[in-house]
């Protein structure tokens, strides 16, 4: 099967001061020489892992603030390479700020079938705070073009800002009709401008915004089946959802990491991941980081991902993939999260509850700790 | 152990020996706090012996940790010159000795290398339990006792009371007391002429056999062991074979020296002196601290006594955090036990906390001085256990052991009788506080056995088991009495008591290396406080963690460590995978002071919950 493609674009009309993905001002030069690049890439890549892919997804940085010509440019070379649009699902990130309704249906006839909004909130105090450039109205607005584009629509809100009704913001945007949404508490990452300035998250606060998000979304039909991910039954992301059942996915573009299962120098007998280098060095041809996979590690990749997922981990399957199983690596940790109904067990499935689910990052502490 | 720092070189000053200098081995002792490193300070200043540029407050102090507290732990000494009035110059050989009452064995071994001591008492706090009990320790040695009455700049300082308290009190003469402010350096040249004076040359031999004792040891990695000696009779240079007494291991002398306070090399070491030498000693037992050395091919017939072994009193288990590192705390723990004769060790297991060692403590600082050292001069990541003393117990098959570990209690059923150590305890305190101190000691289980005064102020005498008042007894006795009144305490027995073995369960589980003995009636207390204490310093897990203390099977105290409400990260997509991987492997390695029970992450300070103050 041929793997998922992520397509990283670094570039973004402004830069929010909380973000921590590869990002930059758009710069002319840089943008031609991006493309020249990725061009490139997508023709090495495609020699190696040729096919047409299940899913697309680009990401960002701000996809959608590339030009029509220039986003033609990018699908035209995937189509050549690799056939495009993915035969499931192909998504854009997008600005608000980036597409009216003819921008829209440029996208659809490109071949994007799934539109990711970065709405955030939908209150202006909430977005000044974040640093974004547009307000409540246009978030809201972009959202009902998106909508009415026909494509399947994604919208992120930030929960636990200072002075947020997160409620609201949740409401507000689920009783637009949109069949997902990502739900994600504020973070604040190190080497951001949010952690320069020391801005700090109220832990209670961020709490009382996560366990607010399942039940008030659940009015709206909008159901989590993963830690910050909600949707109507059928409307979840099949290109994350398959990252997060450790499928293999192939990166493209700065900073992009790939999964792999073979076909590189120094794979592991359990497949490798790679990250290829931020822009200056990527431009120049340098390599990817590459981390060749162990039993171990796969089995804390698949909880660490598999974990926040409703569907959860198959133990069958990870034990005929790697010969082992949690309960056997760590018998204690095993026996206290199911005593204490962090996780359980159904079939072959083990799952977090709703408790585990808010404790996940303690539960693979513990776990890692325990080998 | 201390590991010089030195390297291979010595600094050589090309010191002549001189058999006709007059010579004074002196040591000063007084109360924790009266001043007395201070005082060393300034006389080491007057003698020049460490050039102005150089000073730094509590020269002598040569641990980190020393400077670190502010008190003197291991005696160091310190050879320097004084040109007194009478136109004569003398030697002095200062050994700086420890004030805390964990260490009084180490100012046993100082006064060994003495025929005199400076006993210092503040003028504004007046004769204290350690100025007592050091004094005696001075006369019982048959030292000559110098008072020194400090600290004369303080505007309570009140120099002729303290000289009465003195000659009542302790009833040591005052009639050449000296009168000083070791602060403001002010008649500090007095106590100079007062030692010369007033304290006895050494007594030795040239001509004898070698007689040396040793006094104390550092551990060169270069060097190997270097002792520390006090020549009592003869000569020793470098090329001769010496012999140590008690083991009959001989060594060629490499070198000899002195202490300026760091190691100054000599041409020899005569009657007298007190100095060093290095022989190529690798095996830490091949010297012990109290041996004597001599010559190989002319022995002394008179070997020293030797010291009395102090006795290690508390008991506490120290665990690696990471297994690992066992053989390095294996090495670690002989290295110290050399310059730290009171300090013992022996392998144990705890389900718990894996492979460690059973160490053997005069008190609780000098446990935490021990943990303290081997963390930093070591870089070991320890667990330490709460501190027990030692209890006797005879079985119901009429066998007597020794517990140092109250996990090794047998059960109940099988237990005949229980003995706990009592202590002679001696507190002195102002009148005013009398009351408050006996509700304290009563409350610990003690019995009075007298009490005397002394002007306004009152000396308390009890009988008390020593583990009710290891914990926060001082503390307590400090706060109770706004800080004035002072303690001290010998062992006096082993007497039978309702004793029993509190158990502390972690997520339903119990940890041998929790449990504490308690007397019956306090259990509870002890319980309850520990777990309290649990729940305060272990912190939030995935799950809510019940602590509970127990006696046999009955649950007496629980408490809960709470679980997160929320800890997960937002986001978590394909480029995040690794990221956060490194990132949970970083997390497992920066646990150096955490201990996992199960899966609950437990910190150093919860093992060492029975401590915990009553807040």
């Amino acid at each position: 099967m041929a793997p998922s493609l992520y397509l990283h674009v670094p570039f973004c009309p402004h830069v929010c001061p909380y973000c921590d993905f590869h990002k930059m001002r758009r710069d002319e030069r840089l943008v031609a020489r991006y493309l020249d690049r990725l061009e490139q890439e997508i023709d090495e890549q495609a020699a190696r892992y040729p096919g047409r892919p299940a899913t697309v997804y680009f990401g960002g940085g701000t996809p959608s603030h590339l030009s029509d010509a220039e986003l033609a440019r990018v699908v035209g070379a995937l189509e050549r390479a690799f056939g495009f649009p993915g035969t499931v699902e192909t998504t854009l990130e997008a600005d608000p700020l980036t597409f009216d309704p003819e921008r829209l249906a440029r996208f659809r006839d490109l071949g994007f079938d799934r539109l990711s909004i970065g709405l955030q909130s939908t209150q202006d105090p909430v977005l000044r705070f974040l640093g974004r450039a547009h307000d409540g109205r246009a978030a809201m607005q972009a959202l009902d073009w998106a909508l009415a584009s026909g494509m399947r629509v994604n919208a992120d809100v930030i929960t636990a800002v200072a002075g947020q009704d997160a409620e609201r913001d949740l409401r507000t945007v689920a009783s637009s009709g949109v069949g997902h949404m990502s739900v994600y508490s504020l973070t604040v990452e190190a080497g951001t401008p949010f952690a320069l300035r020391g801005v700090v998250v109220d832990r209670e606060r961020e709490a009382d915004d996560f366990e607010l998000a399942a039940p008030v979304l659940a009015e709206y039909g909008l159901e989590r089946y993963e830690v910050s991910n909600f949707a109507r039954p059928g409307d979840e992301s099949r290109h994350n959802q398959s990252t997060w059942r450790g499928e293999p996915y192939l990166g493209l573009g700065p900073s992009a990491s790939s999964h792999l299962p073979d076909g590189v120098a120094g794979a592991g007998a359990f497949g490798t991941r790679l990250r290829n280098p931020p822009i200056r060095r990527w431009l120049e041809g340098a390599p990817p980081e590459s981390e060749a996979l162990d039993a171990e590690g796969v089995v804390v990749e698949r909880l660490l991902t598999g974990l926040r997922t409703r569907e959860g981990v198959d133990l069958d399957r990870l034990r005929e993939l790697t010969g082992r199983t949690p309960e056997a690596m760590a018998p204690a940790w095993w026996r206290d999260a199911l005593r204490h109904r962090l996780l359980e067990v159904e079939g072959p499935r083990l799952r977090a509850t709703a408790d585990g689910l808010a404790r996940l990052d303690a539960l693979l502490r513990t776990f890692v700790q325990a080998l | 152990m201390t590991e010089t720092r030195s390297g291979a070189a010595f600094p050589v000053h090309g010191v002549r020996y001189d058999a006709s200098v007059e010579i004074r081995n002196f040591s000063i002792i007084a109360h924790v706090d009266h001043g007395k490193s201070t005082l060393a300070d300034r006389i080491l200043e007057l003698t020049q012996s460490v050039a102005e540029r150089n000073r730094r407050d509590q020269m002598l102090d040569t641990l980190d940790l020393e400077r670190e507290r502010g008190i003197t732990i291991k005696a160091s000494p310190v050879r320097v010159f004084y040109r007194a009035r009478n136109g004569r110059t003398y030697m002095l050989n200062l050994i700086d000795t420890p004030g805390h009452v964990d260490f009084g064995y180490e100012v046993s071994r100082a006064l060994r290398a003495c025929e005199g001591v400076l006993l210092v008492v503040d003028a504004s706090q007046g004769v204290e339990a350690q100025t007592i009990q050091n004094a005696y320790l001075a006369v019982e040695n048959g030292l000559e006792v110098l008072p020194v009455i400090n600290k004369i700049d303080l505007p309570n300082a009140d120099a002729d009371g303290a000289i009465a308290d003195l000659e009542e009190v302790v009833g040591i003469p005052a009639d050449h007391a000296v009168k000083v402010s070791a602060k403001t350096g002010e008649n500090v040249e007095a106590v100079l002429e007062a030692i010369v004076e007033h304290l006895p040359p050494p007594r030795g031999d040239a001509e004898a056999p070698l007689r040396a004792l040793i006094f104390d040891a550092v551990y060169d990695s270069y060097q190997g062991v270097i002792p520390f000696l006090r020549v009592l009779d003869g000569r020793i240079v470098p090329g001769d074979r010496i012999r140590v007494v008690s083991t009959g291991r001989e060594f060629e002398v490499d070198r000899v020296g002195f202490f300026e306070p760091g190691f100054a090399v000599s041409e020899a070491l005569g009657p007298g002196e007190v100095g060093w030498l290095t022989a190529s000693i690798k095996d830490i037992a091949d010297t012990q601290i109290g041996d004597t050395v001599t010559l190989a091919d002319n022995p002394t017939d008179r070997p020293e006594p030797g010291f009395k072994p102090a006795q290690p009193v508390v008991f506490s288990g120290l665990y690696p955090t990471d297994s690992e590192d066992y053989p390095r705390l294996r090495e670690a723990l002989e290295k110290l036990s050399l310059n730290d004769a009171a300090f013992t060790f022996e392998p144990e297991t705890s389900e718990a906390l894996g492979f460690g060692f059973r160490c053997g403590f005069l008190g609780l600082l000098h446990a935490d001085i021990v943990q303290a050292r081997l963390e930093r001069e070591y870089d070991l990541g320890l667990i330490a256990t709460a501190p027990a003393v030692v209890y006797e117990v005879t079985t119901t098959d009429g066998v007597t052991e020794l517990i140092q570990n109250p996990s090794a209690l047998p059960d109940p059923d099988r237990i005949a009788s229980i003995r706990e150590p009592y202590v002679r305890l001696g507190i002195y305190v102002p009148e005013e506080y009398v009351g408050n101190v006996m509700g304290l000691v009563q409350e610990k289980r003690g019995e009075m056995k007298d009490m005397l005064y002394h002007g306004k102020r009152v000396e308390l005498r009890y009988e008390v088991p020593f583990g009710e008042i290891l914990y926060d007894f001082h503390d307590r006795l400090k706060s109770l009495t706004r800080g004035y009144a002072s303690m001290d305490y010998d062992f006096l027995e082993h007497r039978e008591g309702a004793l029993v073995k509190v158990d502390v369960l972690v997520n339903e589980e119990r940890v041998d290396a929790l449990s504490v003995i308690a007397h019956r009636d306090r259990a509870y207390e002890v319980g309850r406080r520990i777990v309290d204490r649990m729940a305060q310093v272990i912190p939030r897990q995935m799950f809510a963690v019940p602590i509970q203390a127990a006696v046999g099977g009955k649950i007496l105290a629980r408490a809960t460590v709470r679980a997160f409400r929320k800890d997960v990260t937002a986001k978590c997509y394909g480029g995040d995978i690794t990221r956060k991987k490194k990132l949970l492997e970083k997390q497992k390695k920066g646990k150096a002071r955490m201990k996992q029970l199960g899966t609950v992450e437990v910190p150093q300070e919860a093992f060492l919950a029975v401590l915990g103050s009553e807040e």
